[in-house]
């Protein structure tokens, strides 16, 4: 038993005190009494002594030996004294007791007078005096068996009296520790029972005011706390692992409305709360924005007036604090005068708490819960609940992150992917660069030969001179559609070429050009569009690059017609009218009655490589178009509506200053003088094309295979009647090209025209690339009419 | 002081001649030196009545009857001793009158014839009798000194003592032999 310790400790403790001080006392007394007895034995003795003394006067005065005998032998009254002797005044000894005792057992001479302890004896020597004169000593011997007796006795007595007060002792102290003990024993089991059960409800029992009583005290009242402190430790575990919960879960979630969904379920279940919703605050209006209510919470969202998408506004009351980021607590809505705790009164809800859902110090919402009774939340709900905003508020925005993110990441896969296809369309377009060279160089002798027949052969039936006329216009067509395929592809800017232009005449071509598409091609796959022309007349022009122009309106003609994939109308409007500030425009319109767009293709279309036609489209065209909107300071407008198709209309600023005329290809049918030229090229077909072309117009042509046969045979004529007036070479040429060429010709004789002639010639014009020492490039396939504006230009000049 | 000093060495050499004589082989003290030291020291174990004395400042007066066996002996010995303010002399007298006058008077046994005489004399005047005459113990002395085997031992006759208003010592008593006029004797 654990308590048998200290009611041993304190039995023994009080029966070794109790013991010492009797033993002690005991031995003060028995030493006392042995003392005192020893003093009044010596002074027994010396009264003895004295009398004796008293009584020998005469037995020494008249020295009578037998009557001090006598005289001494009163000694026997008492049967310690051992011996006796009177000595005269000489020291010769007088009488001695008893009679006849050895000499060597009493002293053998006189000893200073008084009494002295020797041997287990004691003895004295007292002066024998008759008025005043000593007449001898007497000499008394006592044994100490007295003093014996009277120890032994003692030794008897304070054995008894220890004997007895220790079982007195005993029993007091045995009786007296349980009043000690007691308690303690009982606060050590009750502290037992604490620590065995965890058990902070017991209590030790009040054992009255003293020291013990007070320690019981002190004890309850630490175990009191120590109930407490556990309960809110228990509180606070219960809420940071439902807040670990609740963070685990909307870890996960990715979209607010479940974020929130999620937390108010878990707060309603577990911490719980009867009404709890998420607000997501509105800066610009300062208004709070209902977005989720908690799933257990909506039977209350009647009464309160707070369903998803209630806007609630803030005014100054708790809402403003929550959203200046601090924690609001009411904890009796009934007492506040505002609009937003009142609500919450009448619905029965007493308190209720606002919790600021806050990113970087900026407060994007407010977590809302409320309960029934008046002061509900402790402190420590509120800390969690700040606590669970924070997280809620983290939450929320790694999820718009997140989305934000994914937002960037598909953005990106798209730029990836339209850089893919760029690098693919580059490919292509060099490629094709080089086929649309080739062809340029293949229909160059058919473009020369057909407009020299028409020209030159006046005998010409009317239907081979028809016939003629279509190849010239087919050889137009390809040379056009070689051009435009390189301008397709074409990864610089051009350098605009303004010029007045007249947007029916544009309007037209645009038309014409696309014959194919609007009508051709939906004829073969059984689907009938309709085009409708409703152009102005008598336009104001426009200052523009016509080509530019032509091009975005082809792009229009085409959407318009893959807008219509089950055939429609397709009308094609120009108009003017009166802008802003007195300003006048001039438009044109394309519409068409086909799927029409939704707001989000309507918004996007513009964007660089936003298609809806999948692999067939690129993405770019109304990004072309919208380019040359731009720079011609024109404006685009789109109206559509999903199912009835749309309109796209451009317009341009009218030019309204004098009309100057554009510098206009001359005709070019007058002849100029007789010419001696040099043809270079590495193309036998085309030399004898423009062989025969000039030849038409009496010039002598001489013809170089390659460019350094073409230069030594220009420095061979040089100085002779027969030098060249003017050279004509191609670009491309194996070892000396054209550019070597042009430079050699300049060297030589720098007064002498060079016109280049080159496949990649339209591109060279437009982008103003005439390379040095050329005086002008032509495109090929050369145009007869364009050789002699050429010539006539190069030679005048 | 002076004399008190001086006495007490003297009588500390008389009593160390007495007891040391025969151990020294030094001749033992005279029967008379004895019996004078006897006669000293009556004056401490009798008490006399102060009738006996003519004024307080009267001297206490050892007289020596007759023949003075002492010679300058007793006078040695009283030399500057006194009783109760008394001071001890020493007077050698003829006639009972100036026997009358002592406190304490010896009788030598010479003296025999001239005993009754001065016995009457005195009749119960306080002045102590002593003698060393055989039979004088009965014949009325108080004190007869007797020598016994070279001791030297007292007869007292009480009655006589009482007679003469004199009180001795029960020590003195103790230690002599009380004989009764009428020749009885006890030890």
């Amino acid at each position: 038993m654990t308590s048998t310790p200290i009611r041993r400790k304190l039995m023994r403790m009080l029966l070794l005190t109790s013991g010492i001080v009797i033993v002690f006392t005991c031995a003060m007394f028995v030493t006392y009494e042995v003392v005192t007895f020893k003093q009044t034995l010596v002074r027994q003795l010396d009264i003895l002594g004295k009398a004796i003394a008293q009584n020998s006067t005469a037995a020494l005065a008249f020295q009578n030996p037998d009557d001090a005998r006598v005289v001494l032998s009163a000694f026997k009254a008492d049967p310690h004294i051992v011996s006796a002797a009177l000595y005269q005044e000489s020291g010769e000894l007088f009488a001695d007791y008893p009679e006849g005792i050895a000499r060597n057992l009493l002293p053998a001479k006189v000893q200073p007078n008084g009494y002295r302890f020797e041997g287990g004896h004691v003895f004295g020597f007292e002066p024998v005096r008759l008025n005043g004169k000593v007449l001898g000593t007497l000499f008394v011997k006592s044994n100490l068996s007295a003093i014996d007796q009277r120890i032994g006795l003692y030794a008897l007595i304070t054995a008894a009296v220890i004997a007895l007060a220790v079982l007195l002792a005993y029993l007091v102290a045995n009786r007296q520790q349980s009043e000690i003990s007691g308690p303690i024993l009982a606060l050590a089991k009750t502290a037992q029972a604490v620590s065995e059960h965890h058990d902070f409800s017991v209590r030790a029992q009040s054992t009255g005011a003293h020291e013990i009583g007070v320690l019981n005290d002190a004890f309850n009242h630490m175990l009191t706390r120590i109930q407490q402190s556990e309960t809110r430790s228990r509180a606070q575990m219960g809420r940071l692992s439902l807040l670990q919960h609740i963070t685990a879960a909307i870890g996960d979630r990715h979209d607010l409305p479940s974020i929130f969904q999620v937390v108010l379920r878990n707060v309603e279940e577990n911490m719980p709360v009867d009404f709890g919703c998420v607000c997501l605050y509105d800066s610009a209006n300062t208004t709070l924005t209902v977005s989720t209510v908690g799933a257990a919470s909506r039977h209350l969202s009647g009464a309160l007036g707070l369903n998803a998408g209630t806007v609630v506004p803030i005014d100054e009351n708790g809402l403003s604090t929550c959203i200046r980021g601090r924690l609001v607590y009411e904890s009796d809505t009934r007492r506040l005068a505002f609009a937003f705790p009142q609500r919450f009164a009448v619905a029965g809800l007493h308190s209720l708490v606002i919790a600021p859902l806050l990113v970087e110090a900026s407060v994007f919402g407010a977590f809302v819960v409320a309960r029934r009774a008046t002061d509900a939340f402790s402190s420590g709900d509120c800390e969690f609940l700040m606590q669970l905003s924070g997280h809620v508020a983290l939450a929320s925005h790694q999820a718009r992150m997140h989305v934000a993110l994914q937002q960037a990441y598909d953005d990106l896969r798209q730029s990836q992917h339209t850089v893919m296809q760029q690098e693919r369309l580059r490919a292509l377009g060099q490629m094709a660069s080089g086929i649309a060279h080739d062809i340029n160089n293949a229909i160059s002798p058919i473009s020369l030969y057909t407009d020299s027949l028409l020209e030159r052969e006046p005998n010409l039936s009317d239907k081979a001179r028809s016939s003629l006329g279509v190849i010239q216009r087919a050889i137009d067509g390809v040379a056009s559609t070689v051009a435009r395929m390189r301008e397709f592809y074409r990864q610089r800017e051009p350098e605009m070429t303004l010029a007045l232009v007249d947007l029916d005449a544009v309007a037209k071509q645009v038309v014409e050009l696309t014959h194919a598409k609007w009508s051709d091609l939906p004829q073969q796959r059984g689907i009938s569009i309709e085009l409708h022309m409703d152009l102005a007349g008598k336009l104001p022009g426009i200052m523009g690059a016509e080509g530019e122009i032509r091009d975005a309106l082809t792009n229009l003609i085409f959407n318009a017609v893959d807008a219509m994939p089950d055939g429609g109308v397709l009308t094609l409007r120009t108009f003017s009218r009166t802008g802003p500030a007195h300003s006048s425009l001039v438009g044109v319109e394309v519409t068409d009655t086909g799927i029409g767009m939704n707001e989000e293709t309507r918004r996007r279309c513009i964007e660089p490589f936003f298609t809806t036609k999948g692999e067939r489209g690129t993405g770019l065209g109304l990004a072309m178009v919208y380019g040359m909107i731009q720079r011609h300071s024109a404006e685009f407008d789109i109206e559509s509506d999903v199912g009835k198709g749309s309109t796209m209309r451009i317009m341009f600023p009218a030019y309204t200053q004098p009309v100057m005329a554009a510098p206009r290809p001359t005709d070019g049918h007058l002849p100029t003088r007789r010419l001696r030229i040099l043809l270079i090229d590495d193309d036998p077909i085309i030399i004898k094309a423009l062989e025969d072309a000039l030849a038409g117009d009496g010039h002598v042509t001489v013809s170089a295979s390659g460019g350094q046969v073409g230069l030594d045979t220009f420095g061979a004529a040089m100085g002779t009647n027969h030098a060249f007036d003017l050279v004509v070479t191609d670009l491309g040429m194996p070892a000396v090209d054209g550019r070597r060429v042009a430079e050699g010709i300049k060297q030589r004789s720098p007064r002498t025209p060079v016109i280049m002639l080159t496949g990649w010639g339209s591109r060279m014009i437009a982008e103003k690339e005439t390379p040095p020492f050329v005086d002008r490039v032509l495109s090929k396939p050369p145009r007869l009419q364009d050789l002699r504006g050429a010539l006539r230009e190069l030679i005048s000049a | 002081m002076r004399f008190s000093a001086l006495k007490s060495l003297r009588t500390f050499l008389v009593a160390a001649l007495l007891v040391m004589m025969p151990a020294t082989g030094m001749p033992a003290p005279s029967e008379y030196q004895i019996k004078a030291v006897f006669l000293f020291n009556f004056s401490r174990f009798i008490e006399w009545p102060n009738s006996a004395f003519p004024s307080a400042e009267a001297p206490f007066i050892v007289g020596v009857f007759g023949h003075d066996p002492f010679g300058a002996e007793l006078d040695e010995v009283v030399k500057g001793e006194s009783v109760n303010g008394h001071p001890l002399v020493v007077r050698r007298v003829d006639s009972a009158a100036e026997a009358a006058e002592c406190q304490i008077v010896f009788i030598h046994q010479s003296e025999k014839l001239r005993l009754d005489e001065l016995l009457s004399t005195l009749g119960n005047r306080s002045t102590l009798t002593v003698s060393d005459l055989p039979g004088a113990a009965q014949r009325g002395v108080m004190i007869r000194l007797v020598t016994e085997s070279g001791r030297v031992r007292m007869r007292i006759n009480v009655e006589s003592a009482r007679a003469a208003s004199l009180t001795i010592s029960s020590n003195l008593l103790r230690s002599a032999e009380i004989v009764s006029p009428n020749g009885g004797g006890r030890r």
